[in-house]
């Protein structure tokens, strides 16, 4: 077979595939989630997911089981959307005996009906710095939040959490307004900082959150005290809100989409390796058994049956539980059960094309059993498993997610099993997390549906008998 | 002589079971030992404690002593092959030896007993679940295979690829999520009401426990039924037999059900048991979700707990069941297909 008649057979296959409708929706989203997976730096909102997804310090700025910011839409009470602060405005000032002060100042325009869960500052240090933060109100106040002296920076991540280190000074703050019995019941710790920030200030402020909306300015001032060899750099703001990102955070703060995003390559990989490898295998096996027959084809038929009276998942996990196998180890055992699928309906084929008077044609010439197989029969019967690849390709991906959601997956690498898994972990279910569970299980099902589309579409194809009338 | 095909059928089973255990044994084997060891250890810290008025000296004497008949006892100082061969003959006479951690309702820690408590439970669900799915399944695929190609087709087949990848335990999430938490209408888990009510209450009160566990089963098993039968019924249909059959005038629902069906059955019946066996089999992550006491919870709470032993056990049972069921399968074929019937004359 030539590269001309594979191009004939490929521009037929796509002929009849055209008028297929499920396939084409299949091909395309398998082209999209290619592409997602291509351009994936570009998407993830948050862009160490894959190497930071079980760090702690990594997700502590956002908001534990926040709803995604789209929840807003159908809620009275707009909740504020988390957001992190890049572009500060950078002022110098050289002040007495060669001190420098850096200010930079972050615009926050408040429209949410809550206050946030928090404001957090960070700035990347050298040397001895104080650092003072404060916040600037619409109605004009200016409150100094907390102040840091730190010494011997080399370039570690400040970290100024209003929330506990502004409370003394939103307290003084709400003393202007309130009387000392009011206060009273009110402790300082019962006091949220952030709904003394945001709040209108007037008598009963502490008892009410009246949201005082329009454009905060979050300043921090980082006070050099020998310029020539301490800096900072890199400062941003993130406001901490109730609901966050396009499918919200789980319980220990990550962000669900950007994990999602990133189990998708995974998902992909698990699928097509396992049905690519273990087709191949099987179109292999089933060709060498009806070929050779005899004796041979007994011994392959009864390892095929063997093999195929093994139930896999069982198996399967206990393997994963006593081995902790890595992904691809996984991928490996999946394929030691995967292969037998396609090999029955290959055999026979192949023990129809082995009676082809082309093949005793090739024998009487002399042609070695190897270039029969490779040159005759595997051409044919390729494109034959490719239904089979694309059908197997769901289990894969389903089975390795029952494996991650008994917690025994790849601890490397982030799956849809794994935040399903976390997800039952975390009680989810009970709780109504829904962005938790919905979306994990909702693209394993429409990776499976996709290469249902595509499977059976070639399916339908490549046996025409199926056809409708 | 179909009383051979049958003997042959069964020790081929038989050897074919043996060959798996065997596998598993070696597979397994550092595990086991290793729990093994540990289980000597505790039994032998146990046994230490128990004893009074002794010197140092003696105790160790004793503790060695101890260690070394466990040792004996269960053959761990003999020979690698000797040893994965007693333990495929411990697991192929079901002698699973005691659980580490889990108990059976009564306390018992024989692995064969909390075995025995939990594969009735399993089989009435997926049973169950089984016959209901292949029922709707017949009926809606003949429906299909009628007119191929028609809305009724065009939906379902459509809707069949949609569930084709959908996990089960996720569908088993969502539906426990709105209909337990949010409308409040099932139990969350488990088989029972605590304390198990009396009489006829106490199947209905099971139906209740049983109803999402079945409502998961079914919504995305009998898509993948229907669509194999229309398969299968519209080759059928295709035949030159069933179009004599219509031109003598034959009510179409007896060709349906007469003519076709019953050329379909062989292959039906393979499907319907083969996705009974692998449901049994597969149903790890579902029961587990839906606190269902049968195997497959079993297995997740000795995964979870460590519990080799009933782990072990656990998959020699299903491996076991799997057989049994390819075994029936193969000895019933030649009764619904007379063309395969063995030993019939010709």
């Amino acid at each position: 077979m030539n590269l001309g008649d594979t191009k004939y057979r490929l521009s037929e296959f796509w002929s009849e595939f055209r008028k297929e409708r499920s396939g084409l929706v299949g091909l395309a989203i398998l082209v999209l989630s290619l592409l997602v997976v291509i351009f994936e730096p570009a998407i993830l909102p948050w862009k160490e997911v894959n190497s930071k997804w079980r760090s702690i310090d990594y997700w502590q700025d956002n908001s534990a089981s926040a709803p995604p910011a789209w929840t807003n839409a159908f809620t009275k009470l707009k909740a504020p959307v988390t957001v992190r602060l890049d572009d500060g405005k950078k002022e110098e000032a050289s002040l007495d005996g060669g001190v420098k002060l850096v200010t930079y100042t972050f615009d926050y325009h408040y429209t949410a009906d809550k206050a946030p869960l928090d404001v957090i500052f960070h700035i990347t240090g050298h040397g001895d710095i104080p650092i003072l933060v404060s916040i600037g109100r619409p109605d004009g106040t200016t409150l100094d939040l907390g102040q840091r002296f730190e010494q011997g920076l080399a370039g570690q991540d400040i970290r100024i959490s209003v929330d506990n280190d502004g409370r003394e000074s939103a307290f003084t703050f709400i003393k202007n307004y309130e009387s000392e019995g009011a206060l009273e019941q009110y402790s300082g710790k019962s006091l949220r900082t952030n709904d003394i920030l945001f709040n209108t200030a007037r008598e009963g402020m502490a008892r009410e959150f009246k949201p005082l909306k329009g454009d905060y300015k979050l300043i921090v001032k980082a006070m050099l005290l020998d310029p020539e060899n301490s800096k900072v750099e890199e400062p941003h703001v993130v406001v901490t809100g109730s609901v966050s990102g396009i499918l919200g955070t789980d319980d220990s703060k990550r962000d669900l989409f950007s994990g999602l995003v990133a189990g998708l390559k995974w998902a992909l990989l698990i699928g097509l390796l396992t049905s690519a490898i273990s087709v191949l295998i099987g179109v292999m096996y089933g060709i060498i058994s009806a070929y050779f027959g005899g004796t041979v084809d007994s011994v392959m038929q009864f390892i095929y049956q063997i093999v195929n009276s093994i139930p896999v998942l069982p198996v399967l996990i206990v393997i994963s539980a006593i081995f902790k196998p890595s992904i691809y180890m996984l991928i490996a055992v999946m394929v030691l059960f995967f292969w037998t699928g396609s090999v029955m309906t290959v055999r026979s084929m192949a023990l129809q094309i082995k009676e082809e008077t082309y093949i005793e044609a090739a024998k009487a010439l002399g042609a070695k059993k190897s270039r029969i197989i490779f040159k005759h029969m595997v051409p044919i019967l390729i494109p034959y498993s490719f239904a089979s690849m694309a059908l197997s390709v769901p289990s894969a991906i389903v089975y390795e997610s029952s494996v991650s959601l008994l917690g025994l997956g790849d601890a490397t690498i982030v799956t849809w099993g794994q935040i399903l898994h976390d997800a039952m972990q975390g009680a989810a279910i009970l709780k109504g997390i829904w962005w938790w569970i919905l979306p994990p299980g909702l693209l394993i099902a429409v990776m499976g549906m996709t290469f249902a589309f595509l499977g059976f579409s070639m399916d339908k194809i490549l046996h025409p008998k199926l056809k409708t009338r | 002589m179909y009383k051979w095909f049958a003997l042959k059928r069964v020790l081929k089973g038989i050897f074919t079971y043996v060959i798996i255990i065997f596998i598993m044994s070696v597979l397994f084997n550092t595990v086991n030992e290793q729990t093994m060891r540990s289980n000597i250890e505790e039994q032998v810290r146990a046994e230490t404690m128990r004893l009074k008025n002794m010197q140092p000296a003696a105790i160790q004497r004793f503790q060695q002593q101890r260690r070394d008949d466990l040792i004996h006892l269960y053959r761990l100082d003999r020979p690698f092959m000797e040893r994965i061969l007693y333990r495929t003959w411990n697991t192929l006479t079901f002698n699973f030896g005691k659980s580490t951690i889990i108990k059976s309702s009564r306390g018992e820690r024989e692995v064969l007993t909390i075995i025995g408590e939990a594969l009735p439970r399993s089989l009435i669900l997926f049973t169950l679940a089984a016959v209901i799915e292949i029922i709707i399944g017949i009926v809606l695929g003949l429906k299909k295979a009628q007119k191929p190609g028609g809305s009724l087709d065009r939906t379902t087949s459509l809707l069949t690829m949609i569930v084709y990848g959908m996990p089960t335990f996720w569908l088993a999430m969502i539906l426990i999520m709105f209909f337990v938490y949010q409308l409040k209408l099932f139990p969350s888990a488990g088989m029972h009401s605590v304390p198990p009510p009396q009489g006829i209450m106490y199947f209905i009160d099971l139906l209740w426990h049983m109803t999402l566990p079945l409502l998961t089963l079914l919504l995305i098993g009998f898509w993948g039924v229907s669509f194999v039968v229309r398969n299968i019924v519209l080759n059928i249909l295709q035949e030159d037999y069933i179009m004599a059959a219509r031109a003598r005038g034959i009510p179409e629902n007896k060709v349906l059900f007469g003519h076709t069906l019953r050329t379909a059955a062989p292959p039906l019946i393979t499907m319907s048991v083969l996705s009974l066996l692998s449901s049994i089999s597969g149903a790890i992550i579902f029961e587990g979700i839906f606190s269902w006491p049968g195997l497959g919870n079993l297995y997740w709470i000795a995964v979870q707990q460590n519990d080799i032993p009933v782990l072990m056990g656990d998959l020699a049972i299903t491996v076991g069941i799997y057989q049994i069921g390819l075994i029936l399968l193969d000895l019933t074929y030649g009764f619904m297909d007379p063309r395969i019937k063995v030993g019939g004359k010709a």
